[in-house]
Order: C-alpha cells, then sequence, then structure tokens
C-alpha cells in the first residue's frame, strides 16, 4: 500500500527564545503574499478565577479596544486598511491573537500587533460597552441548539474542573466583571516567557527576527509558570437534557472521559474515533444516516486540551427519534470496542487519514497553528513530520484498545436539547435525568 | 494610507489547459505543485433555478442521490473507494450550480477520474436509497431552517424579493415538495442536467495536465451528450414599495434582515457592490458595525451578504440586535446609513480600505488547490468564463467612490427593499 505515501515536509523553521524569554518561530515558505503571524499566551479559560468565567475571553477582546498610543476605532482602521484581519479569542488552555495581513504591511502589523497585546490601556467606557455586547451576543448564540448542546456538554462532562465552563463565559459573570479584574488578569498572564510568537509565510527570517526583537523585545512580565492544571476526574453517568420546547430536532452528544494532547493514547485514539465517527464511511455515519436515514449528519472527536479531554458523538434527529439515535450510537460504540475494527476498514480509515493530512498544513494559517499548537504542548516537529508513519502503524487490537479504555461505555454523559417533555422520559433507561431550562444555560 | 498593488496578477492562468470533449464536457486544468495535492471539481449548471413548483429541492435531493451508487461501484461504494485511496468528497448545490469535489493525493487521481465519470455515465436511482435521502434531507432541513432563526427569516426574505423567479424558494426546497420529488423525477432530472454537455470538471494540483486529460478524455468520451435543459423564466415584475414579514419564534432576542434586488453577477455593477459591501459591513471600522454595534449599541453583530448569482440576486443586510433594543429603532439607523452613502457617497479612502481586504480575501481563496478550483468553476458558471477567476482585482481596481455611491442609490433603493423582523415570541 502506496497511497499518500510521500514524507511530510516542513519548510525550514528557525526557533529563538528572546532574552525576555518569548519563544518566537517563523517558517519560511513560497505561495500567497499573505503572512500568518500568531500570539499564543498560556493559560485560556481555565485560567478564569471563580465567578469569572469568560474573564481570559474579554481581556484578549478588550486589548485591541485601546493602547497608549491608539484608541480602538483607530487600531481597527490601521489594521483595515491595511488589508489585515487582527483576531483575538481563547480557548480552555490559551489566548491567542491571530493577525493575517499583506507580507509587504507585516512591519506595521507587528508594531499593532505588539501594541495590543502587550500595552493595552482598557478603557473604562470601552470594556464596560464589550461586556454589554458581549451578554447581548450570548442570548443570540443560545438561540442556536447546538451552541447551548456544546454548553451543556462541557457543563455535564467536566462539571466544576476548569474546562467546565465556556470560554465566553456566563452572562452572570460577564455583568459583574469589572474592569480591575480585567487589568489584573492582563499584568498576570500576559508575560513573554509564557508567550509564543509564530510566523509563516514568504518572509525574509533575518528581517522578521529584527521587527520581533525591536517589537517585542522590551516586553517585560513577571517571570514564573503557571501550575499546571489538574487532571479532570471521569463524570458520572447521567442524561441531561437542556429544555427547548419548540424545536422540531433534538441535538445530541454522548461523551466520555478522554485524554490530554500529548497522551501515548493519542494517535490510536484518532485512528478509532475516525472509524467510529469519521469520515463518510464510517460507523456511525453508516449505522445513523446511511442505513436508517436518522440525521444529516453524525461525528465523533477525541478534544484534547493540556491536563485532559473528552471523547464525544454529536449528532441531531427529529423529536420523536432522539431515543432511537442515542441507541443506536450507543449500540455501535459497544459493537466497536468488542469486536474491534476489520482489517479492509482500518486500512481505509489510516489512508483516509494520512491523505487527509497535508491538507491541514496547506495554508499559512494552518502551518502557523500547527506550529504554535507544537510549542504550547511542548511537542516535536516529529509530530507532524511523522504523524503518518505513525497512524500507519496503528493495529486493530491497539484500535479496539483505545476504543475500550475511552469509548462510552460504562461512565459517560448524554445531553439532549430538545422539548423535555417528551424527551426526557425516553432517556431515563440511559441514567437518572435532570432537566434544565434553556435559558439557565446562559 | 496603503495603495492596494491592484494590478499584481494573483493567479496565472496562462498555464490553464482547457479542452472540450466531443460530448460537450468542459475540462479545465492547471498544475499547481506546491502541496502533494490534488482538487478535482465537477460543476453541473443546475440549481434551484431551474426548478419547479411542486419539485422544489429537487436540485439539492439529486446530489444526495449522486453518492448512492452507479454501475461500476455499487452503494455505499463511492466514499470507501475514495477513503481508501486517501481522498475525502462532499457537493453543495446553490441556487444557480451543484458541485462535487474530490481533494486526495496525486496517486489517487485515475481513481477519482473512474469515479466520477461513473456516476456520470450510470447512476442507478433506486426506490431504497431516494427514501431514505429524502429522509435525510428532511433532518438538514429542520436543522437549517426550521430550527434555526436566520434560516427561516432568509427563507421569507428571499420569498418578499422574488415574486415570480425561482429564487423565491429555498434551495432545499419546501417540506411538501421534498416528500413528493419521485424516483422518475429523478430519472428525468439525472438525463437533463448531468448530461457531459451540462457540465464542467476542475483539476487543479500535482498532476501533469496532458496525461490527465488523456485520462479524463477516455473515461467520459462514452458518455452521450443530453437534451438542452429548458430556459429559466426571467418575468419578474419591478417593486413598487416596501415589503415586510414579521417571524415570531421563542427567540431570546430580536433580529432584522433586510434585502434588494441586485443585479445578475455579468454586471459590470456587481464588483462595486462588492467594495459597496466592505464599506458597509466587512471588518470593526466599517460604517454599519461602528454606528450599530460601536456608537449606538443596537446590534450585536451587523453582515451584508451580497452573493453573485447567473439572474439578478439579493444584497441584504442582517443584524443581530440587543435583547432590549426596538427593532424599529435599529431599522431607522440602518436606513439612515444606507441613505448617507446613497447621497453623500464614501471617501476615497474607505474605498482604498476595501480595495485592500478584498485583495485579501480573493489571496486567501487562492491560497489552496481547492479554492482555485472552486474558483475557476464558479466564473465560468456564473459569468462564463474561467479567467475571470484570476480578474476579480482589476474589476475591484476599476471601482471609485463614484461608483459605489451611485450602486447604493440604485439598488439599495426604500421604494424597493424587503424587510424581515424577528419578533420574540413569550411563552408561558
Amino acid at each position: 500500500v502506496t497511497h499518500a505515501s510521500a514524507p511530510i515536509s516542513l519548510p525550514p523553521i528557525h526557533r529563538e527564545t528572546l532574552p525576555n524569554g518569548l519563544s518566537v518561530v517563523i517558517a519560511q515558505r513560497p505561495g500567497v503574499p499573505l503572512a500568518a503571524v500568531r500570539l499564543v499566551l498560556r493559560g485560556g479559560s481555565s485560567l478564569d478565577p471563580p465567578r469569572r468565567s469568560g474573564l481570559a475571553h474579554l481581556v484578549a477582546l478588550a486589548a485591541r479596544r485601546g493602547t497608549r498610543r491608539r484608541t480602538g476605532p483607530e487600531i481597527d482602521l490601521a489594521v483595515e486598511s491595511l488589508g489585515a484581519e487582527l483576531g483575538a479569542g481563547v480557548d480552555e488552555d490559551a489566548t491567542y491573537f491571530g493577525l493575517s495581513a499583506p507580507v509587504e504591511e507585516l512591519p506595521r502589523c507587528m508594531d499593532i500587533l505588539a501594541d495590543v497585546a502587550t500595552r493595552p490601556t482598557f478603557p473604562p467606557a470601552e470594556v464596560k460597552r464589550l461586556q454589554r455586547r458581549e451578554v447581548a451576543a450570548l442570548a443570540h448564540d443560545l438561540d442556536e441548539p447546538s451552541v447551548v448542546a456544546d454548553r451543556a456538554m462541557l457543563s455535564a462532562a467536566f462539571g466544576d474542573h476548569p474546562y467546565g465552563h465556556p470560554p465566553e463565559g456566563r452572562v452572570r459573570d460577564l455583568t459583574e466583571a469589572r474592569r480591575g479584574d480585567v487589568a489584573t488578569f492582563h499584568v498576570r498572564h500576559y508575560r513573554p516567557s509564557e508567550a509564543i510568537l509564530v510566523v509563516v509565510g514568504k518572509v525574509d527570517v533575518a528581517d522578521v527576527l529584527a521587527l520581533v526583537r525591536r517589537r517585542f523585545g522590551g516586553w517585560r512580565g513577571p517571570g514564573g509558570a503557571s501550575p499546571p492544571v489538574r487532571a479532570p476526574a471521569p463524570p458520572a453517568t447521567r442524561v441531561l437534557v437542556v429544555d427547548k420546547p419548540d424545536v422540531t430536532q433534538s441535538q445530541v452528544r454522548v461523551a466520555s472521559q478522554g485524554f490530554p494532547r500529548k497522551s501515548p493514547d493519542y494517535i490510536p485514539g484518532i485512528v478509532a474515533s475516525a472509524l467510529l465517527g469519521g469520515g463518510f464511511t464510517s460507523r456511525l455515519m453508516e449505522a445513523i444516516r446511511v442505513n436508517r436515514g436518522l440525521s444529516y449528519g453524525v461525528r465523533s472527536r477525541f478534544a484534547t486540551s493540556a491536563s485532559g479531554g473528552v471523547f464525544f458523538v454529536s449528532t441531531f434527529t427529529k423529536v420523536e427519534t432522539t431515543a432511537e439515535i442515542v441507541e443506536v450510537a450507543l449500540q455501535e460504540t459497544a459493537r466497536f470496542c468488542e469486536d474491534g475494527p476489520g482489517i479492509e476498514e482500518l486500512e481505509r480509515t489510516k489512508s483516509y487519514l494520512c491523505g487527509l493530512f497535508p491538507l491541514s498544513l496547506e495554508t499559512h494559517d494552518q502551518l502557523a497553528e500547527k506550529l504554535a499548537d507544537l510549542a504550547l504542548f511542548d511537542l516535536p516537529d516529529d509530530d507532524i513530520r511523522l504523524f503518518r508513519d505513525r497512524v500507519r502503524e496503528v493495529g486493530p487490537e491497539e484500535c479496539r484498545l483505545a476504543a475500550r479504555r475511552y469509548f462510552p461505555l460504562d461512565r459517560r454523559v448524554v445531553v439532549a436539547v430538545g422539548p423535555a417533555k417528551v424527551v426526557a422520559p425516553t432517556l431515563e433507561r440511559f441514567g437518572p435525568v435532570t432537566v434544565v431550562p434553556a435559558r439557565k444555560m446562559a | 494610507m496603503a495603495t492596494p498593488r491592484a494590478h499584481t496578477r494573483v493567479l496565472d492562468l496562462d498555464e490553464v489547459k482547457a479542452h472540450t470533449l466531443p460530448n460537450g464536457l468542459r475540462v479545465r486544468l492547471l498544475p499547481e505543485r506546491s502541496a502533494p495535492t490534488v482538487s478535482y471539481y465537477t460543476f453541473f449548471q443546475v440549481g434551484s433555478r431551474n426548478e419547479k413548483l411542486g419539485t422544489t429541492g429537487i436540485s439539492h435531493l439529486f446530489e444526495h442521490m449522486m453518492f448512492n451508487g452507479a454501475a461500476k461501484y455499487g452503494p455505499k461504494e463511492f466514499d470507501r473507494v475514495l477513503e481508501s485511496r486517501g481522498g475525502h468528497s462532499n457537493a453543495y448545490t446553490s441556487n444557480d450550480v451543484t458541485a462535487y469535489y474530490e481533494d486526495f493525493a496525486p496517486d489517487a487521481l485515475e481513481t477519482v477520474i473512474d469515479l466520477e465519470s461513473d456516476r456520470m455515465r450510470s447512476l442507478r436511482l433506486t426506490t431504497d436509497s431516494l427514501e431514505q435521502e429524502r429522509e435525510v434531507v428532511k433532518e438538514e432541513r429542520r436543522l437549517r431552517t426550521e430550527n434555526s432563526i436566520f434560516g427561516l427569516m432568509e427563507e421569507q426574505l428571499e420569498a418578499l424579493v422574488f415574486l415570480a423567479h425561482p429564487y423565491r424558494w429555498p434551495v432545499i426546497g419546501w417540506m411538501d415538495d421534498i416528500e413528493r420529488i419521485s424516483r422518475d423525477d429523478c430519472e428525468a432530472f439525472f438525463r437533463t442536467y448531468y448530461a457531459p454537455d451540462n457540465a464542467a470538471v476542475y483539476v487543479v494540483g500535482d498532476m501533469d495536465p496532458d496525461a490527465t486529460l488523456a485520462l479524463v478524455a477516455r473515461h467520459y468520451s462514452d458518455i452521450p451528450a443530453g437534451p438542452r435543459p429548458a430556459p429559466v423564466a426571467q418575468g419578474e415584475p419591478s417593486q413598487r414599495g416596501e415589503r415586510r414579514a414579521v417571524v415570531r419564534y421563542p427567540a431570546q432576542a430580536p433580529a432584522l434582515l433586510a434585502g434588494w434586488r441586485g443585479p445578475a453577477a455579468r454586471s459590470p455593477d456587481s464588483a462595486a457592490l462588492d467594495v459597496l459591501q466592505v464599506c458597509l459591513a466587512v471588518g470593526e471600522s466599517s460604517r454599519l458595525r461602528r454606528r450599530l454595534v460601536q456608537d449606538e449599541e443596537v446590534a450585536v453583530s451587523v453582515s451584508i451578504g451580497w452573493g453573485w448569482r447567473i439572474d439578478p440576486g439579493v444584497f441584504l443586510a442582517f443584524a443581530e440586535l440587543g435583547p432590549r433594543v426596538k427593532s424599529a429603532r435599529a431599522e431607522a439607523i440602518l436606513w439612515e446609513e444606507i441613505d448617507r452613502v446613497a447621497t453623500k457617497g464614501v471617501s476615497g479612502a474607505e474605498v482604498r480600505r476595501a480595495q485592500a481586504l478584498l485583495r485579501s480575501s480573493v489571496l486567501h481563496e487562492l491560497a489552496t488547490h481547492h479554492g482555485i478550483a472552486h474558483a475557476l468553476g464558479q466564473a465560468e458558471a456564473l459569468l462564463g468564463d474561467w479567467r475571470e477567476a484570476g480578474r476579480a482585482l482589476e474589476h475591484y481596481a476599476a471601482v471609485g467612490a463614484r461608483e459605489v455611491r451611485r450602486v447604493a442609490a440604485e439598488y439599495l433603493d426604500p421604494t424597493r427593499r424587503c424587510v424581515v423582523a424577528l419578533e420574540p415570541e413569550v411563552k408561558r
């Protein structure tokens, strides 16, 4: 078998740590004349203090609302007039600033990025306005059943663990946050020794390095690292029904404990998950969509973070078949854990994963994201370079063991967003049922 | 202020090899070896605009049927064979086209050509697979329309903007029509719209164009040409006053969707409307974001949708409003801003900002084999010439502040607008 077998070759990568501790990664490659820049700060929403969910998120958004040299609207106009895009956001492990800019405008854009990330002034009126906007935006987000289901799943899978609250925050916490919380978080957690700056594109390494030293070399912050987040405990088996009385389709999630990004089970887990619920020929797709017409889509995935992770199956079906789709998903999962994959099926899935992999490295932004993740999780380049060889080495028994260990068998949560009156009684066979109104998810 | 390098050629189309087979199949190939992948797009010149009431949604339902087996590769085999060769596929249906793609490692090229030509030649339409896909499509409609606020509003808006043209109904079709489409309908649809002379193939990536063209010719040449599809009726009457609809739904906050009939994609005004779109609502410093989101705080988000279509399409504005905001107030501000552009125009700096952002957006689109193949197909389907894919920046560069003001005045006239308001319904 020689499909998709050419080795993955990475462009030349220059890595350097500035005296202030900032890790710099520069990859020079041909392609469109845009540069991708990613500034990553370790520690994301898992650093939100008690009763301040959404704080890391708010800080990331508020940073571009003003610096000593520029107001928020001036920053917006400067960036956009150069044809660039500057975005910011968080996940559980990190804060991200992403910049995409015409390569010739990189110097001016980097100047703005450094200003925003390292010297924001958090103008009180702008912070207040952002808080109001984020709260209002949540009202719209929570009118989307799939968003409600994802939030409910996080909370059911992780409980009180720092990974259990939504990175975008809860309405009450977002409302009560003060400007002082924002500024303190920034001082404490935005520091060069905990930051990674990645630049990818048709750039000159020496020029970019000089630029980075000039713009980020003077950045100072407290030393030391934040303590790692404790490992989450596996969830207790239960059913969470989020009541949305008027929908005609239920959103469904089935989740169990996963593993951290650096786990040795990462590769066998990816292969097992792809067999169960990746692509168009997976076990779940066949059972749920092709054979029964129960849904338009179903997929499974390991979401991996620094200290732990979650495995989940995600799908949706008309309200009347909610219990049936859960039943089929659990049966297929149990059957897979029992028998493991067939040889032909395993080979097909490995070829699929290997063939797809180069497509995830095609653009500058994609490569920047991959390189930033390597640095964030302290992984070697071989994680990319040898990905396909490692996938090809996974055997059927290794795959079955990964499935048995992580897939939802004994300890798992079932989440359904739909009309509770109809749905909740049918789900009792999957565990003790809790019903919460949709507005409680805010 | 930055001067956009508007004259830079972003895509070297001199390398494209273009050929038409005797049965009418158009083939366009572009070798590009920066990544070890190939993208293979097949565009069929059919979408919801070719449909009739009673069988609306057939283009989209049919797209699903294309994955259910043909003479050589039977049911369930299409994706299995493709995935086992390191590839993946998907498809979409729009108002105007139905497009299928495969992205894969170069050594799977012949397999992909075999798979695609097999289903164009000899698709097997069985009652079983039709019934199963019908259920899947109904779930898709529940997902994207019935339980999606934007989906509900958009469906109402298109029905306001168009009285006669088939753009009036949603691409996914009305639920009753999805129920009604028969196997015979599908057979007739296939014979007419999936014939090689109604299709074009685009291959971009790590491949040899001459060898690939020979392979395509070998696999497709025996497929007979089809009948000429019926022309699409164009009898849309003119609009003589505002049209409104209200959607009541148990939502937590109101929203506003407005739309105006724009020009056809081929009109030179299309590019000017792209520039207007960026001036109005792309980026934090755009006019509507500043005014509605930052200054007045009536909206949490504002966006403009201006999708080029074969026949005159819709220029739409969508705003998610704050939970306690009065819809009428947000509307008044929106009309005021649009009127300001129509009467006073935009500045040269705003146009240059828009051109710079559009340039980056075109570069992003053309950064992958997939993106290039799609851009070629889209340009040929909507504008009649794949070469247009490389000319977008020239068109944008030719747009000045005067054109932006003119198209705003001409198309966004208050007497020709359609408005859909979402009114949150309080229950219990």
